[in-house]
């Protein structure tokens, strides 16, 4: 089937060129003013709607821009499709863009799972896939065609076994949401701490929206460790930090970059404060990139300052556009995966982004803490 | 005994003493009608948010919060009762006040009328977590010796306390709560000896909803989360603290309600927190197997 859509597309060109060919001028006009289309399947609706309309945001702030600046002949369009966070829609919406003859290049999804799913999909069509945020160690290594612009919990691991490592810390609790992203959270920090010696003496699993964290943090006191390290993002984050305040656990909680975001502080208020976490995105640090998006995100959303994960999605479109400009004119799903592997020194808000090999990119990353409400950078 | 014990009892009774609040009204519809009502847990997101709106917009005492969510969940169980259950009591002839295809059918079209509310409420609110004001939160932490509780968890109980027995109070000692009783019995009956059915069950929804409602504003301050799909947990714990109950039996519901609180948070001792929502589902088929009259039921009815 696949294979079928790509010969009709070949022969589809062929033919386009030919009639090119014969009449001549005006066809090639027309041509040219078809747009560069771009796929995005993301959550819009749902329990994770919340991120995916971020994404849309940021993604509608970067290719605002990048039509107004001229740098392409054509304007460039991204299809928003609605995958609520479920592989089997995520599945279905890649079906959809690999049979859009249109489509040359695809981004998304939010989560690990609902990625990997569809990846399978691009896979076989041969179709190039970006995602801002799938951070499962596998997901890259599907196919070449698989790219992310985040991290992945093996390089964020290290970095916070090696922190917690400094600070002194040497048993320590680890508990994580039960998806894929959770369990290789867990993976990722566990292994080299270990290695360096360190006893993770309790490890535990929780559905993500688990209202009450009580048994847990009681079972964590029982262990009595010396920190806790958390794979959660920031909605789960701020009830497991207040209910530790509730219940009087004074042990240090570390967390990665998917619990950051204003919101934390705003849900948790003082709870949240001395929560320590790694993170690739600052909205304060001075770059500016970083202060341009900031300005046009704040247009857009009433004053509200940008977590990481629009960053990100804000990133990985300038990626993506900046991928269609460099494989220009000859824009093909095989030209945008050559594109997108050449992708070198990107300057972006999330830091400057290059691919290995494998699709993954090389960041670095920030430690940051809570204090007072504000997220700050430790030194 | 072990403190550990003794505060993850503590935290099963206060999560019992949430799921109650939710099953109370969920009873009181079912006994009525003896069909589910799925809007319910929506009620309660919509108490929710009323209340919220309520102290961003004037921020009043707590209690002043309380009474309009009480008015709030009165006209939502007034206006589900109209939209989802009266135009299948249209028909009163007697063959369609038996069928229970008619009477069924409310399954779908309360169904129907929860996922419109929750999308809706989605689409205008957004989906996540909405910014509680921390003053208004009640979980100001309680030491009773080894065992922490919060304020809300005294709220909470007194609420559950009032509720129940208020309720009944209401069904067995007025003319309405026999009305009620009456009408759950057996309508048809009810309705020759010269009860206004109608007005009956109307009166069900709107007390029931005013219970959801207020249930949706007190959980939704006392873990400070509120945001349209928070219904759907509680409804589904509730669902099985009134099947255990033994369907029609508002004291039952509530013990049964404590009871899987207990059991959830013991349970996270024992196995993986992830496990622990499977607690809920094994007493539900366990009573389907073993107690197919639930466990406070009157035989009357098979779960």
């Amino acid at each position: 089937m696949t294979s079928v859509t790509g010969i009709t597309r070949r022969t589809a060109l062929g033919l386009a060129l030919g009639t090119g060919l014969v009449i001549g001028g005006a066809a090639g006009a027309w041509a040219q003013e078809d747009p560069v289309v771009i796929g995005y399947q993301l959550p819009l609706t749902g329990n994770t709607a919340q991120y995916g309309q971020d994404f849309k945001t940021a993604a509608e702030i970067a290719l605002e821009d990048f039509n107004a600046s001229g740098r392409l002949p054509v304007p460039v369009e991204i299809i928003f499709e609605d995958s609520r966070s479920d592989a089997k829609e995520g599945v279905n919406i890649a079906r959809k863009f690999v049979d859009n003859d249109d489509i040359v290049a695809v981004l998304g999804d939010f989560t690990s799972t609902v990625s990997m799913a569809a990846a399978q999909v691009y896979k076989q069509a041969g179709m190039p896939q970006l995602s801002q945020t799938a951070s499962h160690p596998d997901y890259a290594r599907i196919s070449p065609y698989q790219f992310r612009n985040i991290t992945t919990q093996a390089q964020e691991g290290e970095v916070n076994a090696n922190w917690l490592w400094e600070r002194g810390f040497r048993k320590v609790a680890v508990i994580a949401e039960q998806t894929d992203w959770g369990q290789a959270v867990v993976q990722g920090f566990t292994a080299p701490f270990e290695e360096m010696g360190g006893e993770i003496v309790y490890s535990e699993f929780f559905n993500r929206g688990l209202p009450d964290f009580r048994s847990i943090i009681t079972k964590i006191q029982r262990a009595e460790p010396d920190a806790i390290y958390t794979g959660l993002f920031y909605e789960d984050g701020a009830q497991f930090l207040k209910q530790m305040e509730q219940l009087g656990a004074d042990i240090p909680v570390h967390s990665t970059s998917a619990a950051y975001n204003q919101k934390l502080v705003e849900l948790a208020g003082p709870a949240a404060d001395d929560l320590y976490l790694t993170a690739t995105f600052l909205p304060t640090s001075e770059g500016e990139h970083v202060q341009e998006f900031v300005a046009a995100w704040k247009a857009a959303r009433d004053g509200q300052e940008p977590g990481q994960f629009p960053a990100q999605a804000y990133d990985a479109v300038n990626i993506m556009l900046d991928a269609v400009v460099r494989a220009w004119p000859d824009v093909t799903r095989e030209s945008m995966r050559e594109a997108l592997a050449a992708t070198e020194d990107f300057p972006g808000v999330t830091g400057v982004t290059s691919f290995d090999e494998d699709g993954e990119p090389e960041k670095q990353m920030t430690r940051a803490r809570i204090v007072d409400g504000v997220f700050v950078e430790v030194q | 005994m072990d403190p550990y014990y003794v505060q993850q009892l503590a935290i099963g009774l206060s999560l019992g003493m949430i799921y109650a609040l939710m099953a109370i009204g969920f009873t009181l519809i079912f006994g009525v009608l003896n069909v589910v009502n799925f809007a319910h847990g929506e009620v309660y997101s919509i108490g929710a948010f009323a209340g919220l709106l309520l102290i961003t917009a004037f921020g009043p005492p707590l209690l002043a919060v309380f009474l309009l969510v009480l008015a709030v969940g009165a006209a939502t169980g007034f206006g589900l009762e109209r939209l989802a259950f009266r135009p299948f009591r249209r028909f009163s002839d007697e063959a369609s006040l038996k069928s229970r295809a008619m009477r069924e059918a409310t399954l779908m079209s309360s169904l129907a009328l929860s996922i419109f509310t929750r999308e809706a409420m989605e689409l205008v609110f957004g989906s996540e977590f909405q910014t509680v004001p921390l003053d208004y939160l009640i979980n100001e932490p309680i030491a009773l010796g080894p065992v922490t509780i919060v304020t809300g968890d005294i709220i909470i109980f007194v609420a559950a306390a009032v509720m129940l027995g208020g309720l009944q109070y209401l069904l067995t000692r007025t003319a309405t709560g026999r009305a009620i009783r009456a009408v759950s019995n057996n309508p048809l009956g009810a309705k020759y000896v010269g009860i206004n059915t109608n007005r009956t069950i109307v009166l069900t929804f709107v007390i029931g909803s005013m219970m959801g409602a207020l249930a949706g504003i007190m959980v939704g301050l006392y873990y400070g989360a509120i945001f349209p799909a928070m219904g759907f947990t509680p409804a589904v714990k509730a669902f099985v603290a009134m099947v255990m109950g033994g369907l029609s039996s508002i004291p039952g519901a509530v013990i049964c309600a404590l009871i899987i609180g207990v059991s959830e948070s013991l349970a996270t001792t024992f196995v993986s927190s992830v496990w622990a929502d499977m607690v809920a589902y094994s007493f539900l088929l366990l009573t389907l197997v073993l107690f197919p009259q639930g466990l406070f039921g009157k035989g009357r009815d098979r779960v």
